[in-house]
Protein backbone atom coordinates (compact mmCIF):
# COMPACT_ATOMS: atom_id res chain seq x y z
CA UNK A 1 0.00 0.00 0.00
CA UNK A 2 1.45 3.70 -0.59
CA UNK A 3 0.01 6.81 -0.10
CA UNK A 4 0.49 10.12 -1.25
CA UNK A 5 -0.23 12.70 0.87
CA UNK A 6 -0.31 16.21 1.09
CA UNK A 7 2.57 17.92 2.63
CA UNK A 8 4.22 14.84 3.59
CA UNK A 9 7.26 13.19 2.27
CA UNK A 10 7.80 10.76 -0.03
CA UNK A 11 7.98 7.58 0.96
CA UNK A 12 11.05 4.65 0.50
CA UNK A 13 12.75 7.76 -1.52
CA UNK A 14 16.48 5.85 -1.63
CA UNK A 15 14.45 2.39 -1.75
CA UNK A 16 12.63 3.77 -5.08
CA UNK A 17 15.85 5.50 -6.17
CA UNK A 18 16.97 2.01 -6.30
CA UNK A 19 14.36 0.33 -7.93
CA UNK A 20 14.70 2.41 -10.57
CA UNK A 21 18.60 1.94 -11.60
CA UNK A 22 18.09 0.33 -14.78
CA UNK A 23 16.48 4.24 -15.67
CA UNK A 24 20.22 5.40 -14.70
CA UNK A 25 22.02 2.63 -16.12
CA UNK A 26 20.26 3.91 -19.66
CA UNK A 27 19.92 7.83 -19.04
CA UNK A 28 23.81 7.16 -18.67
CA UNK A 29 24.34 5.29 -21.90
CA UNK A 30 22.33 7.59 -23.30
CA UNK A 31 24.60 10.32 -22.91
CA UNK A 32 27.49 8.15 -23.71
CA UNK A 33 26.60 7.22 -26.80
CA UNK A 34 25.45 10.02 -28.07
CA UNK A 35 28.85 12.16 -26.96
CA UNK A 36 30.70 9.18 -28.06
CA UNK A 37 29.31 7.90 -31.34
CA UNK A 38 27.01 10.37 -32.73
CA UNK A 39 28.95 13.60 -32.96
CA UNK A 40 31.64 14.09 -35.56
CA UNK A 41 34.71 14.13 -33.55
CA UNK A 42 33.26 11.83 -31.03
CA UNK A 43 35.66 10.86 -27.77
CA UNK A 44 38.40 13.56 -29.10
CA UNK A 45 35.77 16.36 -27.99
CA UNK A 46 36.52 15.25 -24.33
CA UNK A 47 40.49 14.96 -24.94
CA UNK A 48 40.65 18.18 -26.93
CA UNK A 49 39.04 20.42 -24.31
CA UNK A 50 41.57 19.87 -21.46
CA UNK A 51 44.53 19.68 -24.07
CA UNK A 52 44.00 23.22 -25.53
CA UNK A 53 43.49 24.62 -22.71
CA UNK A 54 46.83 22.93 -21.12
CA UNK A 55 48.78 24.34 -24.01
CA UNK A 56 47.42 28.09 -23.61
CA UNK A 57 47.77 27.78 -20.20
CA UNK A 58 51.14 26.17 -20.49
CA UNK A 59 52.87 29.30 -22.69
CA UNK A 60 50.75 32.25 -20.69
CA UNK A 61 51.80 31.17 -17.23
CA UNK A 62 55.10 28.77 -17.86
CA UNK A 63 56.40 30.39 -20.86
CA UNK A 64 55.14 34.12 -20.78
CA UNK A 65 54.95 34.77 -17.31
CA UNK A 66 57.62 32.10 -16.52
CA UNK A 67 56.26 31.06 -12.95
CA UNK A 68 57.96 28.24 -10.89
CA UNK A 69 56.76 24.64 -10.99
CA UNK A 70 58.59 23.10 -8.61
CA UNK A 71 60.77 21.50 -10.71
CA UNK A 72 58.37 19.77 -13.15
CA UNK A 73 57.83 19.96 -16.18
CA UNK A 74 54.88 23.01 -16.73
CA UNK A 75 53.08 21.12 -18.71
CA UNK A 76 52.02 18.77 -16.69
CA UNK A 77 51.40 20.76 -13.78
CA UNK A 78 49.02 22.13 -15.29
CA UNK A 79 47.02 19.15 -16.88
CA UNK A 80 47.21 17.96 -13.50
CA UNK A 81 45.28 20.88 -12.30
CA UNK A 82 43.24 21.30 -15.53
CA UNK A 83 41.82 17.28 -15.00
CA UNK A 84 40.09 17.81 -11.59
CA UNK A 85 39.00 21.45 -12.76
CA UNK A 86 37.19 19.96 -15.29
CA UNK A 87 35.96 16.83 -13.81
CA UNK A 88 34.19 20.03 -10.94
CA UNK A 89 33.13 22.29 -14.06
CA UNK A 90 31.83 19.73 -16.39
CA UNK A 91 29.76 17.95 -13.34
CA UNK A 92 28.78 21.58 -11.54
CA UNK A 93 27.12 23.27 -14.88
CA UNK A 94 25.68 20.11 -16.36
CA UNK A 95 24.08 19.39 -12.80
CA UNK A 96 22.65 22.99 -12.38
CA UNK A 97 20.90 22.49 -15.98
CA UNK A 98 19.62 19.10 -15.44
CA UNK A 99 16.09 20.01 -14.53
CA UNK A 100 15.78 22.06 -17.13
CA UNK A 101 17.36 19.88 -19.56
CA UNK A 102 14.69 16.92 -18.70
CA UNK A 103 11.99 19.40 -18.01
CA UNK A 104 9.86 17.24 -20.36
CA UNK A 105 10.06 14.45 -18.55
CA UNK A 106 9.74 15.94 -15.25
CA UNK A 107 6.36 16.76 -15.94
CA UNK A 108 5.02 13.39 -17.76
CA UNK A 109 6.55 10.62 -15.66
CA UNK A 110 7.53 9.97 -12.03
CA UNK A 111 10.98 9.28 -11.12
CA UNK A 112 13.26 10.23 -7.99
CA UNK A 113 14.60 13.13 -9.68
CA UNK A 114 18.20 12.68 -8.20
CA UNK A 115 18.50 10.14 -10.85
CA UNK A 116 19.63 12.67 -13.28
CA UNK A 117 22.44 13.79 -11.55
CA UNK A 118 23.20 10.86 -10.62
CA UNK A 119 23.35 10.03 -14.26
CA UNK A 120 25.36 13.55 -15.09
CA UNK A 121 27.65 12.26 -12.45
CA UNK A 122 28.52 8.86 -14.32
CA UNK A 123 28.88 10.21 -17.29
CA UNK A 124 31.61 12.84 -16.14
CA UNK A 125 33.46 10.01 -14.37
CA UNK A 126 33.68 8.92 -17.69
CA UNK A 127 34.77 11.43 -19.32
CA UNK A 128 37.39 12.05 -16.52
CA UNK A 129 38.77 8.52 -17.02
CA UNK A 130 38.82 9.25 -20.63
CA UNK A 131 41.19 12.68 -19.99
CA UNK A 132 42.92 11.05 -17.22
CA UNK A 133 44.60 8.30 -19.79
CA UNK A 134 46.27 11.89 -21.45
CA UNK A 135 47.87 12.28 -18.30
CA UNK A 136 49.09 8.62 -17.66
CA UNK A 137 50.77 9.29 -21.45
CA UNK A 138 52.00 12.65 -20.24
CA UNK A 139 53.68 10.91 -16.91
CA UNK A 140 55.25 8.47 -19.33
CA UNK A 141 56.68 11.05 -21.52
CA UNK A 142 58.40 12.76 -18.74
CA UNK A 143 59.28 9.70 -16.97
CA UNK A 144 57.02 10.86 -14.15
CA UNK A 145 56.45 7.79 -11.67
CA UNK A 146 54.13 8.09 -8.80
CA UNK A 147 54.26 6.86 -5.58
CA UNK A 148 52.31 4.67 -3.03
CA UNK A 149 50.72 8.30 -2.43
CA UNK A 150 48.59 7.38 -5.83
CA UNK A 151 46.10 5.52 -3.35
CA UNK A 152 44.69 8.80 -2.22
CA UNK A 153 43.83 9.47 -5.71
CA UNK A 154 39.73 8.48 -5.65
CA UNK A 155 39.82 10.37 -2.28
CA UNK A 156 40.49 13.40 -4.44
CA UNK A 157 38.33 12.70 -7.26
CA UNK A 158 35.11 11.74 -4.30
CA UNK A 159 35.80 15.24 -3.51
CA UNK A 160 35.38 17.20 -6.69
CA UNK A 161 32.70 15.24 -7.51
CA UNK A 162 30.53 15.98 -4.08
CA UNK A 163 31.52 19.35 -4.38
CA UNK A 164 30.38 19.76 -7.82
CA UNK A 165 27.11 17.44 -7.03
CA UNK A 166 26.29 19.07 -4.28
CA UNK A 167 27.02 22.71 -5.31
CA UNK A 168 25.37 21.75 -8.94
CA UNK A 169 21.81 20.87 -6.74
CA UNK A 170 21.23 23.76 -5.05
CA UNK A 171 21.77 25.70 -8.42
CA UNK A 172 19.84 23.72 -9.93
CA UNK A 173 16.85 23.76 -7.39
CA UNK A 174 16.83 27.71 -7.94
CA UNK A 175 17.39 27.68 -11.55
CA UNK A 176 14.00 26.00 -11.94
CA UNK A 177 12.64 29.13 -10.50
CA UNK A 178 14.79 31.77 -10.93
CA UNK A 179 16.50 30.83 -14.46
CA UNK A 180 19.15 33.62 -13.86
CA UNK A 181 21.14 30.74 -12.28
CA UNK A 182 21.82 29.12 -16.30
CA UNK A 183 23.78 32.79 -17.45
CA UNK A 184 25.60 32.79 -13.68
CA UNK A 185 27.18 29.24 -13.49
CA UNK A 186 29.35 29.74 -16.90
CA UNK A 187 30.33 33.49 -15.34
CA UNK A 188 31.04 31.81 -11.96
CA UNK A 189 32.97 28.54 -13.57
CA UNK A 190 35.06 31.32 -16.01
CA UNK A 191 36.17 33.19 -12.93
CA UNK A 192 36.61 29.58 -11.00
CA UNK A 193 39.25 28.94 -13.29
CA UNK A 194 41.54 31.13 -12.59
CA UNK A 195 41.01 32.34 -8.92
CA UNK A 196 41.83 28.17 -8.60
CA UNK A 197 45.30 26.90 -8.91
CA UNK A 198 44.74 25.30 -12.38
CA UNK A 199 47.24 27.35 -14.16
CA UNK A 200 49.58 27.82 -11.37
CA UNK A 201 50.88 26.14 -8.34
CA UNK A 202 48.86 27.14 -5.24
CA UNK A 203 52.39 27.13 -3.34
CA UNK A 204 52.97 30.57 -5.58
CA UNK A 205 50.24 32.34 -3.23
CA UNK A 206 51.91 34.73 -0.86
CA UNK A 207 51.94 33.36 3.05
CA UNK A 208 49.30 36.53 4.68
CA UNK A 209 47.00 35.56 1.41
CA UNK A 210 46.61 31.94 2.38
CA UNK A 211 43.87 31.42 4.19
CA UNK A 212 41.74 33.07 1.87
CA UNK A 213 42.93 31.08 -0.64
CA UNK A 214 42.30 28.40 1.04
CA UNK A 215 38.54 29.23 0.99
CA UNK A 216 38.27 28.00 -2.24
CA UNK A 217 37.19 24.25 -1.76
CA UNK A 218 38.70 23.58 -5.51
CA UNK A 219 42.64 24.90 -4.18
CA UNK A 220 42.71 21.77 -1.76
CA UNK A 221 41.06 19.84 -4.15
CA UNK A 222 43.36 20.34 -6.73
CA UNK A 223 46.62 20.59 -4.82
CA UNK A 224 45.70 16.95 -3.81
CA UNK A 225 45.28 15.83 -7.40
CA UNK A 226 49.25 17.20 -7.73
CA UNK A 227 50.31 15.99 -4.66
CA UNK A 228 49.10 12.29 -4.80
CA UNK A 229 51.26 12.00 -8.72
CA UNK A 230 54.14 13.83 -7.45
CA UNK A 231 54.49 13.86 -3.54
CA UNK A 232 58.32 14.53 -3.85
CA UNK A 233 57.69 17.59 -5.76
CA UNK A 234 54.29 19.22 -4.75
CA UNK A 235 53.70 19.35 -0.89
CA UNK A 236 50.35 18.95 0.77
CA UNK A 237 48.54 21.83 1.01
CA UNK A 238 47.05 20.84 4.96
CA UNK A 239 44.95 23.82 5.35
CA UNK A 240 43.11 23.68 2.46
CA UNK A 241 42.95 20.24 1.87
CA UNK A 242 40.87 19.70 5.60
CA UNK A 243 38.50 22.64 4.88
CA UNK A 244 37.60 21.11 0.97
CA UNK A 245 37.19 18.03 3.05
CA UNK A 246 34.88 19.60 5.01
CA UNK A 247 33.45 21.63 2.72
CA UNK A 248 32.69 18.94 -0.22
CA UNK A 249 30.94 16.57 2.44
CA UNK A 250 29.01 19.73 3.47
CA UNK A 251 28.30 20.73 -0.03
CA UNK A 252 26.48 17.15 -0.77
CA UNK A 253 24.41 16.76 1.87
CA UNK A 254 22.71 20.38 1.63
CA UNK A 255 22.63 20.42 -2.05
CA UNK A 256 20.77 16.57 -1.47
CA UNK A 257 18.55 18.33 1.13
CA UNK A 258 17.86 21.93 -0.40
CA UNK A 259 17.12 19.22 -3.53
CA UNK A 260 14.93 17.52 -1.83
CA UNK A 261 12.42 19.94 -0.09
CA UNK A 262 11.83 21.51 -3.34
CA UNK A 263 11.35 18.27 -5.37
CA UNK A 264 7.97 17.73 -5.17
CA UNK A 265 7.10 20.92 -6.43
CA UNK A 266 9.29 20.90 -9.94
CA UNK A 267 6.96 19.77 -11.59
CA UNK A 268 4.97 22.63 -11.08
CA UNK A 269 7.08 25.41 -11.35
CA UNK A 270 9.64 24.45 -14.11
CA UNK B 1 -14.69 -5.79 -2.72
CA UNK B 2 -11.53 -4.59 -2.41
CA UNK B 3 -9.82 -1.00 -4.00
CA UNK B 4 -6.95 -0.47 -6.19
CA UNK B 5 -6.85 3.17 -5.54
CA UNK B 6 -9.07 5.40 -3.06
CA UNK B 7 -8.89 9.09 -3.32
CA UNK B 8 -9.99 11.01 -0.26
CA UNK B 9 -11.05 14.80 -0.26
CA UNK B 10 -8.81 15.42 -2.81
CA UNK B 11 -7.58 19.06 -3.52
CA UNK B 12 -4.61 20.46 -5.48
CA UNK B 13 -4.72 24.46 -5.79
CA UNK B 14 -2.25 26.39 -8.21
CA UNK B 15 -0.57 29.96 -7.95
CA UNK B 16 -1.29 32.13 -10.63
CA UNK B 17 1.13 34.70 -10.37
CA UNK B 18 0.82 38.44 -11.93
CA UNK B 19 3.46 40.59 -12.40
CA UNK B 20 6.25 38.32 -12.71
CA UNK B 21 5.92 36.72 -15.95
CA UNK B 22 9.44 35.34 -16.54
CA UNK B 23 9.87 35.43 -12.71
CA UNK B 24 13.27 36.41 -13.02
CA UNK B 25 16.20 37.20 -10.03
CA UNK B 26 15.85 41.13 -11.47
CA UNK B 27 11.70 41.66 -11.45
CA UNK B 28 12.12 40.26 -7.87
CA UNK B 29 14.86 42.69 -6.56
CA UNK B 30 12.95 44.97 -7.94
CA UNK B 31 9.58 44.30 -6.50
CA UNK B 32 11.34 44.16 -3.06
CA UNK B 33 13.09 47.97 -3.69
CA UNK B 34 9.78 49.42 -4.63
CA UNK B 35 8.10 47.64 -1.74
CA UNK B 36 10.84 49.33 0.57
CA UNK B 37 10.50 52.59 -0.98
CA UNK B 38 6.77 52.64 -0.90
CA UNK B 39 7.01 52.73 3.16
CA UNK B 40 9.97 55.33 3.69
CA UNK B 41 8.42 57.94 1.06
CA UNK B 42 4.58 58.21 0.71
CA UNK B 43 4.78 60.80 -2.54
CA UNK B 44 6.28 57.55 -3.98
CA UNK B 45 2.52 56.35 -4.84
CA UNK B 46 2.26 59.24 -7.25
CA UNK B 47 4.60 57.97 -9.52
CA UNK B 48 2.08 55.66 -11.32
CA UNK B 49 1.25 51.92 -10.98
CA UNK B 50 4.12 49.43 -10.49
CA UNK B 51 4.79 47.65 -13.06
CA UNK B 52 7.31 45.07 -10.76
CA UNK B 53 3.64 44.53 -8.26
CA UNK B 54 3.00 41.24 -7.72
CA UNK B 55 -0.78 39.80 -7.45
CA UNK B 56 -1.65 36.31 -6.10
CA UNK B 57 -4.88 33.89 -7.96
CA UNK B 58 -5.67 30.93 -6.83
CA UNK B 59 -6.80 28.53 -8.54
CA UNK B 60 -8.11 25.40 -7.64
CA UNK B 61 -7.76 22.70 -10.26
CA UNK B 62 -9.10 19.63 -8.15
CA UNK B 63 -11.54 20.43 -5.11
CA UNK B 64 -12.37 18.32 -2.84
CA UNK B 65 -12.26 15.30 -4.92
CA UNK B 66 -12.88 11.53 -3.45
CA UNK B 67 -13.79 8.22 -4.85
CA UNK B 68 -12.73 4.65 -5.13
CA UNK B 69 -11.98 2.65 -8.08
CA UNK B 70 -11.78 -1.23 -7.24
CA UNK B 71 -9.43 -4.11 -8.57
CA UNK B 72 -9.73 -4.45 -11.97
CA UNK B 73 -12.17 -2.26 -12.91
CA UNK B 74 -11.86 0.59 -16.21
CA UNK B 75 -12.21 4.18 -15.20
CA UNK B 76 -13.54 6.94 -17.63
CA UNK B 77 -13.01 10.16 -16.83
CA UNK B 78 -15.05 13.20 -18.28
CA UNK B 79 -14.99 16.60 -18.22
CA UNK B 80 -14.28 19.53 -20.25
CA UNK B 81 -11.35 21.35 -20.97
CA UNK B 82 -9.91 22.94 -17.48
CA UNK B 83 -12.45 20.12 -15.32
CA UNK B 84 -9.20 18.83 -14.07
CA UNK B 85 -8.79 15.35 -15.46
CA UNK B 86 -5.07 16.25 -16.43
CA UNK B 87 -4.26 17.77 -13.02
CA UNK B 88 -6.08 14.77 -11.67
CA UNK B 89 -4.09 12.57 -13.42
CA UNK B 90 -0.52 13.89 -12.35
CA UNK B 91 -1.61 13.73 -8.93
CA UNK B 92 -2.50 9.81 -9.07
CA UNK B 93 0.87 9.72 -11.19
CA UNK B 94 2.71 11.21 -8.31
CA UNK B 95 4.23 14.11 -10.85
CA UNK B 96 2.48 16.50 -8.65
CA UNK B 97 1.87 16.98 -5.25
CA UNK B 98 -1.72 17.12 -4.15
CA UNK B 99 -2.60 20.90 -1.64
CA UNK B 100 -4.48 18.75 0.71
CA UNK B 101 -6.40 15.37 0.77
CA UNK B 102 -4.42 11.81 0.44
CA UNK B 103 -4.54 8.72 -2.06
CA UNK B 104 -3.92 5.27 -1.31
CA UNK B 105 -2.66 3.04 -3.95
CA UNK B 106 -2.52 -0.40 -3.66
CA UNK B 107 -0.24 -2.18 -6.24
CA UNK B 108 1.74 -0.57 -9.01
CA UNK B 109 1.55 2.60 -11.29
CA UNK B 110 2.59 3.14 -14.67
CA UNK B 111 0.91 6.34 -16.14
CA UNK B 112 1.16 7.08 -19.74
CA UNK B 113 0.62 10.71 -20.18
CA UNK B 114 2.38 11.55 -23.06
CA UNK B 115 3.80 9.14 -25.91
CA UNK B 116 7.04 8.92 -26.31
CA UNK B 117 8.52 10.43 -23.53
CA UNK B 118 12.15 10.79 -23.10
CA UNK B 119 12.89 9.43 -26.57
CA UNK B 120 16.07 10.63 -28.21
CA UNK B 121 16.58 11.50 -31.72
CA UNK B 122 19.89 10.44 -32.07
CA UNK B 123 19.65 7.30 -30.65
CA UNK B 124 18.31 3.85 -32.98
CA UNK B 125 15.01 2.35 -32.12
CA UNK B 126 16.62 -0.24 -30.63
CA UNK B 127 18.33 1.80 -27.83
CA UNK B 128 15.00 3.75 -27.71
CA UNK B 129 12.89 0.83 -26.78
CA UNK B 130 15.15 0.56 -23.98
CA UNK B 131 15.45 3.72 -23.04
CA UNK B 132 12.02 4.47 -23.17
CA UNK B 133 10.90 1.27 -21.16
CA UNK B 134 13.35 2.36 -18.65
CA UNK B 135 11.68 5.61 -18.12
CA UNK B 136 8.27 4.04 -17.82
CA UNK B 137 9.51 2.11 -14.76
CA UNK B 138 10.58 -1.75 -16.75
CA UNK B 139 13.71 -3.31 -15.72
CA UNK B 140 16.62 -4.28 -17.71
CA UNK B 141 15.86 -8.33 -17.80
CA UNK B 142 11.81 -7.24 -18.22
CA UNK B 143 12.87 -5.24 -21.50
CA UNK B 144 14.74 -7.62 -22.73
CA UNK B 145 12.35 -10.54 -21.83
CA UNK B 146 9.61 -8.21 -23.76
CA UNK B 147 11.94 -6.69 -26.46
CA UNK B 148 11.03 -9.26 -30.13
CA UNK B 149 7.19 -8.63 -28.94
CA UNK B 150 7.73 -4.99 -29.05
CA UNK B 151 9.76 -4.82 -32.33
CA UNK B 152 6.70 -7.00 -33.70
CA UNK B 153 4.02 -5.17 -32.62
CA UNK B 154 5.07 -1.86 -33.74
CA UNK B 155 5.66 -3.64 -37.25
CA UNK B 156 9.33 -1.72 -37.92
CA UNK B 157 11.77 -4.57 -37.69
CA UNK B 158 13.32 -3.33 -40.36
CA UNK B 159 14.32 -0.11 -39.36
CA UNK B 160 14.83 -1.27 -35.32
CA UNK B 161 18.70 -0.22 -35.71
CA UNK B 162 17.81 3.47 -37.85
CA UNK B 163 17.93 6.35 -36.14
CA UNK B 164 14.58 7.32 -34.36
CA UNK B 165 14.79 10.60 -35.87
CA UNK B 166 14.30 9.39 -39.74
CA UNK B 167 11.70 7.78 -38.87
CA UNK B 168 8.43 8.77 -40.03
CA UNK B 169 6.05 10.37 -37.83
CA UNK B 170 3.30 7.37 -38.07
CA UNK B 171 6.58 4.94 -37.63
CA UNK B 172 7.44 7.44 -33.97
CA UNK B 173 4.17 6.94 -32.27
CA UNK B 174 4.08 2.90 -33.35
CA UNK B 175 7.06 2.28 -31.39
CA UNK B 176 6.08 4.99 -28.32
CA UNK B 177 2.98 2.49 -27.83
CA UNK B 178 4.42 -0.27 -28.71
CA UNK B 179 6.50 0.28 -25.55
CA UNK B 180 3.78 1.51 -23.02
CA UNK B 181 1.56 -1.77 -24.15
CA UNK B 182 4.07 -3.90 -23.03
CA UNK B 183 4.00 -2.31 -19.94
CA UNK B 184 2.10 -4.56 -17.28
CA UNK B 185 1.23 -2.49 -14.44
CA UNK B 186 -1.49 -3.38 -11.62
CA UNK B 187 -3.07 -0.16 -12.26
CA UNK B 188 -2.52 2.03 -15.54
CA UNK B 189 -3.52 5.65 -16.02
CA UNK B 190 -3.64 6.35 -19.94
CA UNK B 191 -4.56 10.19 -21.28
CA UNK B 192 -6.15 9.86 -24.63
CA UNK B 193 -3.30 8.11 -26.39
CA UNK B 194 -4.94 6.26 -28.27
CA UNK B 195 -4.93 8.79 -31.00
CA UNK B 196 -2.40 7.13 -32.47
CA UNK B 197 -1.58 5.53 -35.96
CA UNK B 198 -3.97 4.85 -39.07
CA UNK B 199 -7.59 3.17 -38.60
CA UNK B 200 -5.98 -0.35 -38.62
CA UNK B 201 -3.10 0.02 -35.64
CA UNK B 202 -5.43 1.91 -33.53
CA UNK B 203 -7.78 -1.38 -33.52
CA UNK B 204 -5.34 -2.89 -33.14
CA UNK B 205 -4.12 -1.03 -29.72
CA UNK B 206 -7.82 -0.60 -28.64
CA UNK B 207 -7.97 -4.82 -28.62
CA UNK B 208 -3.90 -4.76 -27.12
CA UNK B 209 -6.07 -2.53 -24.36
CA UNK B 210 -8.54 -4.83 -23.74
CA UNK B 211 -6.02 -7.77 -23.42
CA UNK B 212 -4.53 -5.54 -20.83
CA UNK B 213 -7.83 -5.02 -18.87
CA UNK B 214 -8.94 -8.43 -18.76
CA UNK B 215 -5.67 -9.50 -17.58
CA UNK B 216 -6.72 -7.84 -14.52
CA UNK B 217 -5.17 -4.26 -14.40
CA UNK B 218 -7.11 -1.56 -13.24
CA UNK B 219 -7.46 1.40 -15.58
CA UNK B 220 -7.81 4.80 -15.67
CA UNK B 221 -8.70 6.44 -19.29
CA UNK B 222 -8.91 9.68 -19.97
CA UNK B 223 -10.32 10.57 -23.62
CA UNK B 224 -12.25 12.84 -25.50
CA UNK B 225 -14.11 10.15 -27.28
CA UNK B 226 -17.17 9.56 -25.70
CA UNK B 227 -17.27 6.01 -27.94
CA UNK B 228 -13.76 4.85 -26.71
CA UNK B 229 -14.82 5.25 -23.35
CA UNK B 230 -18.36 4.02 -23.54
CA UNK B 231 -16.83 0.27 -25.62
CA UNK B 232 -14.42 0.41 -23.00
CA UNK B 233 -14.42 1.58 -19.45
CA UNK B 234 -17.29 0.11 -16.88
CA UNK B 235 -17.09 3.04 -14.32
CA UNK B 236 -17.18 6.98 -15.15
CA UNK B 237 -16.56 9.86 -13.55
CA UNK B 238 -17.47 13.28 -14.33
CA UNK B 239 -15.27 16.41 -13.22
CA UNK B 240 -16.54 20.03 -13.81
CA UNK B 241 -14.51 22.85 -12.40
CA UNK B 242 -12.32 20.73 -10.47
CA UNK B 243 -14.94 18.92 -8.67
CA UNK B 244 -16.66 15.71 -8.63
CA UNK B 245 -20.17 16.12 -10.05
CA UNK B 246 -20.76 12.30 -10.87
CA UNK B 247 -19.43 8.92 -10.20
CA UNK B 248 -21.47 6.02 -11.01
CA UNK B 249 -21.22 2.78 -13.17
CA UNK B 250 -24.13 3.99 -15.69
CA UNK B 251 -22.16 5.07 -18.34
CA UNK B 252 -24.57 6.46 -20.62
CA UNK B 253 -25.51 8.78 -17.41
CA UNK B 254 -21.72 9.64 -17.23
CA UNK B 255 -21.57 10.77 -21.15
CA UNK B 256 -25.50 12.51 -21.01
CA UNK B 257 -24.41 14.89 -18.92
CA UNK B 258 -21.11 15.50 -19.63
CA UNK B 259 -22.37 16.05 -23.55
CA UNK B 260 -25.15 17.60 -21.63
CA UNK B 261 -22.45 19.84 -20.33
CA UNK B 262 -20.52 20.85 -22.76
Amino acid sequence: MYIIEAGARTQHYWKSLWARRSLLYYLTRKDLIVRYKQTFVGVSWVLIRPFLTMVVFTVIFGAIANLDSNGLPYGFVVFAGVLPWYLFANLFSETSGSLITNGAMLRKVYCPRLIFPAAILLVGLVDFAVSFFLLVVMMFWYHITPSWQIIFFPLFILMAGSTAIGLGLIAATLNVKYRDFQQLVPFLLQMGMYISPVGYLNQLVAKHWEFVYSLNPLAGIINGFRWCLTPDSIPLYTLGLWYSIGFSIAALLIGITVFRLAEDGFADTI
Amino acid sequence: MTFAIKVQNLSKRYIIQHGTPAGSLKELVEHYRRKFFYKLTPKFKDAGPDPYEVTHEEFWALKDVSFEIAKGAKLGVLGRNGAGKSTLLKVLSHITEPTAGRILIDGEISSLLEMGTGFHPELSGRENIFLNGAILGMGRTEILRKFDEIVAFSEIEKFIDTPYKRYSSGMQVRLAFSVAAHLDPDIMILDEVLAVGDVAFQKKCLKKMEAISNSGATIIFVNHGVEAIKQFCNQAIVLDHGRLVLNTTDIDQAIALYLGDS
